[in-house]
């Protein structure tokens, strides 16, 4: 199998990279300095990982990351464990940024239009080009997306030297939630949630698992507020929304509030709160004027439920309430935004939990309103503008078709992309630079006021593509114009931005600090951060309408369009096998868009899952397959971002459609925003059908003990039983009777080895028993852990119609079982997220059953699978009652794909592969290794050190990258270990064990609910 | 009078309309003179057939694995549904031969020529289907223990083992069962061709002179062999069986499987039998030697089995409902209305109530409704297996991994041309070997009243005393 790796490449990287601190380019750049974390970088050695600390690009959270090299290539990113934002975990979206750094689509070098044909072109002309039309222009637009502090100054300095006009653009745009914390604090800024204090959240449909604002940190918040910790105490959250996100669906309550109704809720709760007192200052009018009662009605959720959720926000102590999400976002979202700036005030949780004194994103993030990109348009749209500069956006695709960006864009005279790939906007431009990814180029990121990252190259530049990072461009176009500020290279220009912020913050050894803060990735200062100090609230005179609006056009259907939980936007990340093939955390649908839609109205107008309906609305109309999903109100169809895509590359082509078409371009009155929740749609069912490539097979559990549950008040009185081992005494009997010993049912899954086995060396007193504890009452489903997996271990991606078939190959399928959702009234929410991965079983059905020994069970316990041993039976995967192994049907490794749209690995995107673990080819099993490289790795480490392998030592990359820490790994025979006292924990419980006696090594902990659970099967 | 004692004795299944030894001769060696135009056709159409498997399975070996419809979780589908049916048809030629040889039930001389070389070709195509199925076909040998530097051995505790086991075994024993049982009549066919075809037959009867001595010899080693191919009958399908049993998939895990099995497979191949021979029978004129008597018993024992397999799925409905457990309970539910309800009801009608017209003698009796009716069990057999294997796996345990299994056409493909392979061999068959047994036909034939002139005629192809001792 070619590995891709060309022999010239390889010895370039290693030659590149491995030339001590400095490395040296190719071409004409400066030395840099690179730092790795632990190991000095004279010892690269083949085989042995070099780490470096880095900040995730993907998004404006800034996660903080550690990227693995090998011999010089990056293959895996993992969250920086010192980073406090990430703490160690990174969502799918970071995972897949390999993809984008060895995306095939990239440009393969600079390109100018030429007889409506691009070029390609060498950087030296290409710079002198843009430097030309930059003098000959008089204004100019320059649409850039998030950019980190330093680059923002150099932006900012290099707009104000050649004379353009900055629009800093982002699609996720929280212009509301400024706006709201401007008119009630006094200040333009998003607030610093804090949900790891609060002991009670209610969220009015803010995303914040799965994309909202910092979905890690907040995960890890969510969870040490939302999980039973050992006081016995659960947070209590309460959701009121229109539509169940992933969020939603680890609520512990819905109140399914009509469309647009969130303001009329909040300020019902503070009335419930405030109740009669005037806590809420100059609006405590409003306040008293929204009594639940009043509210009930219109919100389409009882008063009753209203007044138990605000009650639950003061009772519990520091509680937080969360403002509506992007897909909120309608005509009053501002006044949305204040009304629950005013509930958290009431319900004293400004100082606590909500800080706006040291915000998130720091200072430095802004973004300029849809308002000000509308006037752009407009200007451009005349055919003055005659040049526009583009970079880390995609207004083309991003933009509601209706907004005229593309045929304004298409009157500007000279457009200039820095794009590194192809994409909607990219297509349109007379001359592209492409940028280089993150984890190739210097830069720096803000994650709170005052708290930095530092950007660090992990690698060369993919030597495939001839890529210049936008700083350096800037800096060598100022420097053709004469206007240059003197500085060589953005490397030189960051180190400058640092050193005065260095000297103000009193460092005197400078080279220490940024070595350290390369190392580390993490730079806190203090001058910019602000402790948190009590506010009050702001009289304002703006006209605030906290009534719900009026939605266009006709009908009772309320269209929704919300970010994708895997792309966000998706305008920049679409062209990506692993995030494409991740079922969505919702739907559990990958590739292709759905519309979903409240099963009664599904039977109204007699649609089915996978039925294409027609959706039209004023501004557009679109066909998109129909998928049924019970928590969506009855007058709410929703579709998410991200799809829809004509130029982002070939994975991302022709998958879905764009809600933007069907959504107006309109700007929200007072923050200026874009708003996206505000139009009715017509639906028609049309004759066609599509096969969504879903992975549920079932969304109920059928009367089966996957995922039983416990309510808070059993667990806490702690009666609950140890169901697993539960039961089955006649069985026993039975088989007395019949003569025969059976295999011991109460094995735990440290009684590894079982009674009798006599298979090499098995039952070594110092042989550990690797074993994995899942806490349900942790996991999100947020599905990175998914991803996380298919970077580390090699797993394929095989292509839509595969996944249709039912032949993805994800070694953990995220479960998602309904228990209890109910969109027509408030009231508990019960749906079930499990991580089903190889249950390494004591006592393995799948082992007997192969004919060549291709799975047997190692002395330490593990479930082994010898790829080059297997012939492909696929015994041993009809015999798994889990269903957790995975089948090659193709070889899905190979650059070419076998067959049009099935999985391949084109070059350069194999360099991706880890050397660690096998490639496997077509007609082989595969599945969860409990990644024993990483194991085997381990020991042969401390082997060589100390030869006691610590508890630390061996994480697998699920564990690792799960921001909930729902994840627990070890030695479970070593009864201090972490995992032997979990497993132990009265939740514990196995799946299916008592069913099929296979004594897992795999316990989950039940989930803990606030209702009472009636039947749980068994 | 003493042939008319011994017509008497051996009662009805004597042959009325059979006069003579010699005419034996000539009735059931004329096939093998120059084939007609139907044959040739039909040999075409079964070349195309095996074009069509090899092709098929060369894409599949080019591709991958997944030109199939199989996926998670049924990762078996058509093809062991039809290394099963192969499988079972090559029961009841076995049972035909050997076990009602040694029982002495002497209507089985008719038909157990055509029977037994119905096993070996039906064999013959079932191993094809697991190399057909495996992911890497190029490593199949793995499974057999052979000696390597690695000392590496196949997983005994696995039933696929077993299975490669019980099937070279199976072919093993009744192609040499076949090939023994046809040696006098090959003498005979040698006798009565001209050039090439004398040569031919002279080589592969092992110069077989008809002595004393070689009769002896013969019926020795022939009852050897059917006391060593009599417990493959129930322990080849069993195993087979176990292939399923073995696992905990809710629907194949049942201790009823090998008895149902083996029934299952007598029942299919008795009614590939009655299908075949009719054929035969009608193709080369041979209603004089395969009477209604025969169809007749044939027909008993496809009802007796019948029931056996009936008993079997209501039993086994009966025991997931009473069993209490509810992934059981689903996997039947499901086999009954869920998504292959329609396989199901076609396995339930075929095999369990058209073979109730059996009942009737006048069914029995009528050649055109036992071939029909045989039809019906073929496919209801093929399609017993389709349920078993798919439906049970594609609602097991986990109800997120639950899914549905819809062949290719690569599979089908694969499927319809094993019938081609199957009738390539089976009309070769009839060409080149004699069609029914002549040396055991005459034994129930009246013997002559004095010695033959020509001896070429009752010579070689005669027992002595036309009174096998076997």
């Amino acid at each position: 199998m070619n590995d891709g790796l060309k022999r010239r490449d390889f010895l370039k990287v290693v030659g590149a990279s491995g030339a001590g601190a400095g490395v040296l380019g190719c071409s004409t750049e400066k030395v840099e300095k690179l730092m790795p974390y632990v190991t000095p970088p004279e010892e690269i050695t083949p085989g042995v990982a070099t780490w470096y600390s880095t900040v995730c690009g993907e998004c404006e959270a800034g996660c903080g990351m550690w990227v693995r090299t090998l011999e010089g290539r990056v293959v895996k990113v993992e969250g920086n464990p010192n980073d406090p934002v990430s703490k160690g975990a990174l969502c799918s979206k970071g995972h897949s940024s390999l993809q984008g750094l060895y995306n095939p689509d990239r440009f393969k070098g600079p390109m100018i239009r030429e007889g409506g044909q691009l070029k390609p072109i060498s950087w030296v002309e290409a710079e002198e080009v843009l430097a030309g039309h930059l003098e000959r222009a008089d204004n100019y637009y320059l649409i850039t997306g998030s950019t980190g502090p330093s680059l923002t100054e150099l932006v900012d300095s290099f707009a104000g030297d050649t004379g353009g006009k900055i629009l800093n653009y982002n699609p996720l745009d929280h212009g509301p939630l400024r706006e709201a914390s401007r008119i009630v604090f006094g200040r333009d800024v998003v607030p610093w949630y804090d949900l790891g204090s609060a002991k009670c959240i209610i969220s009015f449909g803010a995303d914040f698992l799965d994309g909202w604002l910092s979905p890690l940190r907040d995960s890890r918040g969510f969870s040490k507020m939302s999980a039973v910790g050992e006081g016995g105490f659960k947070g209590r959250f309460v959701f009121a929304a229109p539509r169940l996100s992933l969020t939603g669906q680890n609520a512990d309550e819905w109140l399914p509030i009509a469309p647009g109704t969130e303001a009329l809720v909040a300020l019902a709760m503070a009335n419930v709160i405030s109740g009669g007192t005037a806590e809420a200052g100059p609006y405590q009018e409003i306040v008293d004027a929204h009594s639940p009662e009043d509210v009930a009605a219109k919100a389409g959720v009882s008063a009753e439920s209203i007044r138990r959720a605000a009650n639950h926000l003061v009772e519990d102590g520091p509680s937080l309430v969360l403002g509506p999400g992007i897909e909120g976002q309608h005509r009053n979202s501002t006044a949305v935004n204040v009304a629950v700036a005013i509930l958290n005030f009431v319900a004293g949780n400004v100082g606590k939990t909500v800080d706006y004194s040291s915000p998130q994103f720091g200072a430095s993030s802004r973004s300029s309103s849809y308002e000000s990109m509308q006037d752009a348009i407009g200007d451009m749209r005349t055919g003055e503008v005659p040049l526009v500069l583009v970079h880390a956006a995609n207004p083309a695709y991003a933009l509601p078709s209706t907004s005229g960006f593309k045929e304004a864009f298409g009157q500007v005279s000279f457009k200039v992309s820095f794009s590194s790939a192809m994409d909607e906007t990219a297509a349109m431009a007379d001359l592209i630079l492409p940028d280089r990814h993150f984890l190739e180029s210097w830069g720096d990121s803000s994650w709170r006021s005052g708290r930095f990252s530092i950007q660090q190259p992990a690698m060369q530049p993919v030597p495939h593509f001839d890529s210049k990072q936008v700083g350096d461009v800037l800096l060598s176009v100022a420097e053709n114009m004469g206007v240059g500020s003197g500085n060589q290279s953005f490397y030189e220009w960051l180190r400058l931005q640092w050193q005065s912020k260095a000297a103000t913050e009193g460092v005197s050894d400078f080279e220490h600090f940024w070595r350290e803060g390369l190392r580390t990735g993490v730079i806190d200062t203090e001058s910019e951060f602000e402790s948190s100090s009590s506010e009050a609230l702001r009289e304002t005179d703006r006209a605030l309408v906290f009534d719900s609006p009026e939605f266009d056009g006709e009908g009772d259907l309320h269209l929704m369009v919300y970010p994708s939980a895997r792309f966000g936007d998706g305008s920049m990340n679409a062209n990506r096998p692993w995030l494409q093939e991740l079922a969505d955390p919702v739907s559990k649908i990958a590739w292709h868009s759905w519309v979903e839609m409240h099963p009664d109205r599904a039977e109204s107008l007699g649609v089915q899952n996978g039925d294409v309906l027609t959706l039209s609305t004023d501004y557009g109309a679109l066909e998109v397959p129909a998928w049924i999903y019970p928590g969506i109100r009855q007058d709410v169809i929703a579709l998410a971002m991200g799809g829809g895509h004509t130029e982002a590359g070939r994975f991302a082509n022709g998958n879905g459609v764009n809600p933007m078409d069907l959504i107006p371009a309109e700007v929200e009155a007072l923050s200026g925003g874009l708003v996206h929740f505000i139009t009715k749609v017509a639906v028609t069912p049309t004759d066609d059908r599509y096969q969504l490539a879903s992975i549920a097979g079932s969304d109920v559990q059928s009367n089966r003990p996957i995922t039983p549950v416990v309510s808070l008040e059993e667990w806490t009185r702690g009666t609950t039983e140890h169901s697993d081992e539960g039961g089955h005494g006649p069985l026993k009997e039975l088989q007395g009777i019949g003569g025969f010993v059976p295999i011991e049912t109460e094995g735990l899954p440290e009684n590894f080895p079982l009674d009798g086995s006599k298979h090499g060396e098995y039952g070594k007193e110092d042989e550990p028993r690797w074993a994995m504890a899942i806490d349900l009452d942790k996991c999100t489903g947020c599905s990175a852990c998914v991803t996380a997996c298919q970077s580390e271990n090699n797993v394929p991606w095989v292509g839509e119609s595969q996944v249709a078939m039912g032949r993805d190959m994800g070694w953990i399928r995220m479960e998602r079982y309904y228990e209890a959702v109910d969109a027509t009234q408030a009231g508990p929410v019960d749906i079930r997220f499990l991580p089903m991965l190889c249950q390494h079983c004591n006592n393995a059905p799948c082992e007997p059953v192969c004919p060549v020994f291709a799975t047997y069970h190692t002395p330490d316990g593990l479930n082994a699978q010898i790829y080059n041993r297997c012939v492909g039976t696929r015994y041993c995967a009809n015999n798994c009652p889990y269903k957790v192994r995975v089948f090659n049907w193709y070889t899905f490794t190979d650059e070419e794909p076998v067959r049009e749209g099935l999985g391949h690995i084109p070059e350069p995107l194999n360099w991706q592969l880890n050397p660690d673990v096998t490639v496997r080819e077509n007609g082989v099993m595969e599945k969860c290794s409990f990644c024993v490289h990483r194991i085997r790795n381990a020991q042969n480490r401390t082997a060589l050190e100390d030869g006691v392998l610590a508890e630390t030592d061996v994480v697998t990359a699920c564990q690792q990258t799960c921001a909930a820490e729902a994840i627990v790994f070890g030695n479970i025979k070593d009864p201090n270990s972490k995992i032997s006292r979990i497993s132990k924990d009265q939740r514990s419980y196995r799946v299916l064990n008592e069913i099929t006696n296979t004594q897992p090594a795999v316990s989950y902990l039940k989930k803990v609910t606030f209702h009472e659970v009636v039947s749980e099967g068994h | 009078m003493e042939n008319d004692a011994v017509n008497a004795s051996r009662g009805s299944l004597a042959h009325p309309d059979i006069k003579t030894m010699a005419e034996v001769n000539v009735d059931v060696l004329k096939p093998l003179s120059k084939p007609g135009k139907g044959w040739w056709m039909l040999l075409g159409l079964c070349v195309l057939g095996i074009a069509l498997l090899f092709w098929s399975w060369g894409i599949q070996m080019v591709q991958g694995i997944g030109v199939t419809g199989l996926t998670s979780p049924v990762g078996w589908g058509v093809y062991i549904t039809t290394f099963v049916f192969w499988v079972g048809i090559a029961h009841s030629g076995t049972l035909i031969s050997a076990v009602l040889f040694l029982f002495r039930a002497p209507w089985r001389q008719s038909i157990y020529r055509v029977a037994e070389a119905m096993t070996v070709f039906a064999v013959m195509t079932a191993g094809l289907f697991p190399l057909i199925h495996v992911g890497r076909v190029w490593h199949a040998y793995w499974l057999i223990p052979y000696p390597n530097s690695r000392f590496l051995w196949p997983n005994f505790r696995s039933p696929l083992v077993w299975d490669v086991f019980a099937v070279t075994t199976y072919f093993t024993v009744s192609a040499v069962f076949f090939y023994l049982g046809t040696i006098p009549d090959l003498a005979a066919a040698r006798d009565a061709a001209r050039g090439f075809r004398k040569k031919f037959y002279s080589v592969i009867c092992l110069g077989w002179r008809g002595t004393d001595r070689e009769w002896h010899h013969l019926s020795k080693a022939y009852i050897f062999l059917a006391a060593l191919a009599t417990p493959l009958v129930l322990s080849v399908h069993s195993v087979v069986s176990w292939d399923f049993a073995v696992g905990i998939v809710p629907g194949w895990h049942a201790t009823i499987f090998a008895p149902y099995f083996v029934a299952g497979a007598i029942f299919s191949g008795v009614a590939m039998v009655i299908t075949l021979s009719v054929l035969v029978r009608k193709a080369f004129g041979l209603e004089a030697y395969l009477t209604i008597k025969h169809y007749d018993a044939m027909a008993k024992l496809c009802l007796v089995t019948s029931m056996i397999v009936l008993y079997a799925y209501l039993s086994e409905f009966f025991m997931a409902w009473y069993s209490g457990e509810e992934v059981e309970r689903a996997a039947f539910w499901q086999r009954l209305f869920g998504g292959y309800w329609w396989a199901t009801w076609i396995m339930l009608v075929c095999n369990g109530f058209v073979p109730i017209m059996l009942w009737f003698k006048r069914v029995r009796h009528s050649i055109a409704a036992l071939f029909t009716i045989s039809i019906f069990v073929n496919i209801g057999m093929w399609f017993e297996r389709y349920v078993i294997i798919v439906t049970s796996l594609h609602h097991e345990y986990e109800p997120f991994a639950w899914g549905m299994y819809r062949p290719s056409m690569v599979e089908m493909g694969i499927m319809v041309g094993s019938f081609g392979w199957f009738g390539f061999w089976f009309l070769l068959f009839t060409r080149l070997l004699p069609p029914v047994a002549i040396a055991e036909l005459k034994e129930v034939l009246p013997r002559p009243m004095k010695p033959v002139a020509d001896s070429s005629f009752v010579g070689t192809g005669s027992p002595p005393g036309g009174v096998s001792n076997g």
